[in-house]
């Protein structure tokens, strides 16, 4: 594959349509203001503009030019600056590749190759290969030639994976689960008891009333009807939402890599390679966590961040509790066995959670108090909300270290655990103020490398002082600070 | 973690930190001067003036007399084999470690106060943190740069 090869001719389309996507804004403009006066000029500039964009879209296309070369990819493209951009083929970290409904109609797919330097874009994007064109690219540039790679499907949706690489697929069941408890139900909760709320305080008026006030109260059960509907339909797009994003998701270890194939409709291909994790993560949010499901995550160093993509990346989207030990054991061996308790916080750091979770809400109080007195009993059932909330946070926060990896669990509203190996952190933190001094309480935090090269932070707060110091000691790499117990390098 | 770092920071800091804090405090009494012309001109409330003074005047205090001091009092380093240890912090002491294997890169800089008293300030980046030690007498800075660089060679392959 040493000749210079171009991009499918569908690359015209998708160039054009991104072109014209940022021209949009030039077209609206040129509209209002041309359009009363001088319309006929405002349609000659419009067919103008369309053609600039068509030919450019067809000279980038034809411009754009890609081949495997001496262990490189070397990519050439530009219209009226030429650029060439060659990637050596072991500083290539993953390949992945993503059909939009568009590149499916046709089979096709967009490659999108990554390297392990910082930046906010894939290093190089081809926008529609064939599909087989595709998969072959990838298994060509994976580092080591030789090495057997997933042979995934050239056929649409029809998923060959071989049998004995431990594989995880999502059921249409939990996926279910996973819409309806996304955190779009959330909101819906927010605004159901917002909306109770006020109903009750219509009531009463309504009650006196006569036929004026049955239109106005029809007027208002028709807008909560309304209201109820609208949530209903957000509820059911975030269900969707979940859906298309999740849908058939698949999750395969492969030697050294991990892949995952996600989505409905845009159809995703993402390759992990297990060095570049950095953490694992389990988060149980507060509608989840009650029904016993968590979503698997891991930070992967480096690579691009996509658009609506989170920080970290997604490794299962639901699960069952107890069975993230199995699908760990299975995928990631290092970073299961997690078998000891975690050490909590002593007592004494209740009350300072406590504080920090419903302080904000005095002045809220006192403001409600002052302006809206009738209002207070609702700050009240907040205060108790937010102590409620203090509690877990509390009770939930904890650490635990099993040779050379530290777990560290906290809550801000759902639960987080995540796991790091010593020697993925880049610094340790304590930090303490007078209040913890007296209290001889300590917080601390540890840093690890997050997706495009920025540091991600974990911290945990209020716990014992002494705690703090022996993780130092752990984490120090000074030979006269080893613990007894943490096992040597 | 339980012993502070060893080595202070250079002395002159405090005056340097001062320097600046002043550049800083003397557009806050420009702004006062300027607020009292305007009050005398179209007949304002004197309270605006008068609040403005006064927050000018905190504010010479806290960060002219008060803070350089405490701040020089709490900054500290320690150079290890395997590490650097860093403490800093008024009213949060915070203390930190980082391994010199993880250490990407080391930076000296030198503004014009700095270098008026012949110090420079060293930067320690890693690929998820950065941490700065503010004042160190320029050899110290230029000695203890090479030193990390040095010790930071060690490879390891696993980003």
């Amino acid at each position: 594959m040493s000749e210079a090869k171009r991009l499918h001719p569908a690359a015209i389309i998708f160039n054009f349509i991104r072109s014209l996507r940022e021209a949009i804004f030039l077209i609206i403009f040129g509209y209002l203001t041309f359009s009363d006066t001088y319309f006929l000029y405002f349609i000659l500039g419009g067919v103008a503009l369309l053609l600039v964009l068509i030919a450019t879209s067809v000279l980038s296309w034809y411009r754009f030019t890609y081949r495997v070369e001496e262990e490189e990819l070397r990519i050439e493209y530009g219209v009226l600056v030429r650029k060439k951009r060659y990637i050596s083929k072991n500083r290539i970290q993953s390949i992945d590749l993503t059909s939009g409904v568009l590149h499916r109609l046709l089979k096709l797919t967009k490659v999108n190759i990554e390297t392990a330097g910082s930046g906010t874009d894939a290093e190089a994007s081809l926008k529609a290969v064939k599909l087989a064109e595709g998969e072959r690219l990838r298994s060509e540039l994976k580092k080591g030639a030789g090495q057997e790679t997933v042979e995934a499907q050239t056929e649409e949706d029809e998923e060959v994976v071989p049998q004995d690489q431990p594989t995880f697929k999502i059921t249409f069941k939990r996926l279910f689960i996973a819409g309806t408890t996304s955190g779009s139900i959330g909101v819906v909760f927010a605004a159901f008891a917002f909306f109770f709320s006020q109903f009750e305080q219509f009531i009463p008026d309504e009650v006196y009333d006569t036929t004026m006030n049955w239109v106005i109260g029809l007027g208002i059960a028709l807008m909560i009807g309304l209201a109820i509907l609208v949530l209903l339909v957000l509820w059911l797009l975030g269900i969707a939402g979940t859906m298309i994003k999740y849908g058939n998701f698949t999750i395969v270890r492969n030697k050294d890599e991990l892949f995952i194939t996600r989505g409905l409709l845009e159809k995703k291909q993402l390759t992990i390679p297990l060095n570049r994790i950095q953490a694992v993560g389990v988060q149980e949010s507060l509608i989840r966590q009650p029904l016993g499901f968590a979503t698997v995550f891991a930070e992967v160093a480096g690579g691009s961040m996509d658009k609506g993509e989170d920080f970290s990346t997604v490794l299962f989207p639901i699960m069952k509790k107890e069975e993230v030990e199995g699908f760990l054991q299975e995928l990631m061996p290092d970073y299961a066995d997690q078998e000891e308790p975690f050490k909590p916080l002593p007592k004494r750091a209740l009350k300072i959670y406590l504080g920090y979770a419903t302080w904000p809400l005095l002045f809220v109080g006192a403001a409600v108090l002052y302006f809206i007195p009738q209002f207070f009993w609702a700050v009240l059932i907040l205060i108790a909300v937010f102590l409620f909330l203090g509690y877990l946070q509390y009770k939930d926060a904890g650490f635990r270290v099993e040779g050379k990896r530290l777990s560290i669990r906290h809550r801000t509203f759902g639960r987080m655990t995540v796991n790091i190996y010593h020697r993925r952190m880049q610094a340790f933190e304590k930090k303490q103020h007078k209040l913890q001094k007296l209290q001889r309480l300590a917080s601390m935090k540890v840093s690890i490398i997050s997706k495009f090269g920025a540091g991600k932070h974990y911290k945990l707060t209020q716990l014992e002082e002494e705690d703090v110091d022996s993780l130092g000691d752990w984490y120090s790499y000074r030979k006269e600070n080893e613990v007894p117990g943490s096992s040597a390098e | 973690m339980r012993q502070p770092p060893v080595n202070t920071i250079a002395r002159d800091a405090i005056k340097a930190w001062k320097i600046t804090a002043a550049l800083y405090v003397a557009i806050l009494w420009l702004i006062t001067i300027g607020l009292f012309w305007l009050i005398v001109e179209f007949d304002l409330p004197g309270w605006i003036g008068w609040t403005a003074a006064g927050i000018s005047a905190v504010s010479t205090y806290l960060f002219i007399f008060l803070l350089p001091e405490l701040r020089w009092r709490r900054w500290r380093y320690e150079v290890f084999e395997q590490e650097i240890y860093i403490q800093h912090g008024i009213l949060i002491v915070t203390r930190t470690i980082v391994p010199m294997i993880r250490v990407q890169h080391v930076d000296t800089s030198q503004g014009p106060i700095l270098k008026r008293f012949q110090l420079a300030s060293v930067t320690i980046s890693t690929a998820a943190t950065t941490h700065e030690i503010p004042a160190l007498l320029e050899e110290d800075a230029s000695e203890l740069r090479d030193h990390i660089s040095r010790l930071a060679r060690v490879d390891e392959d696993d980003v």
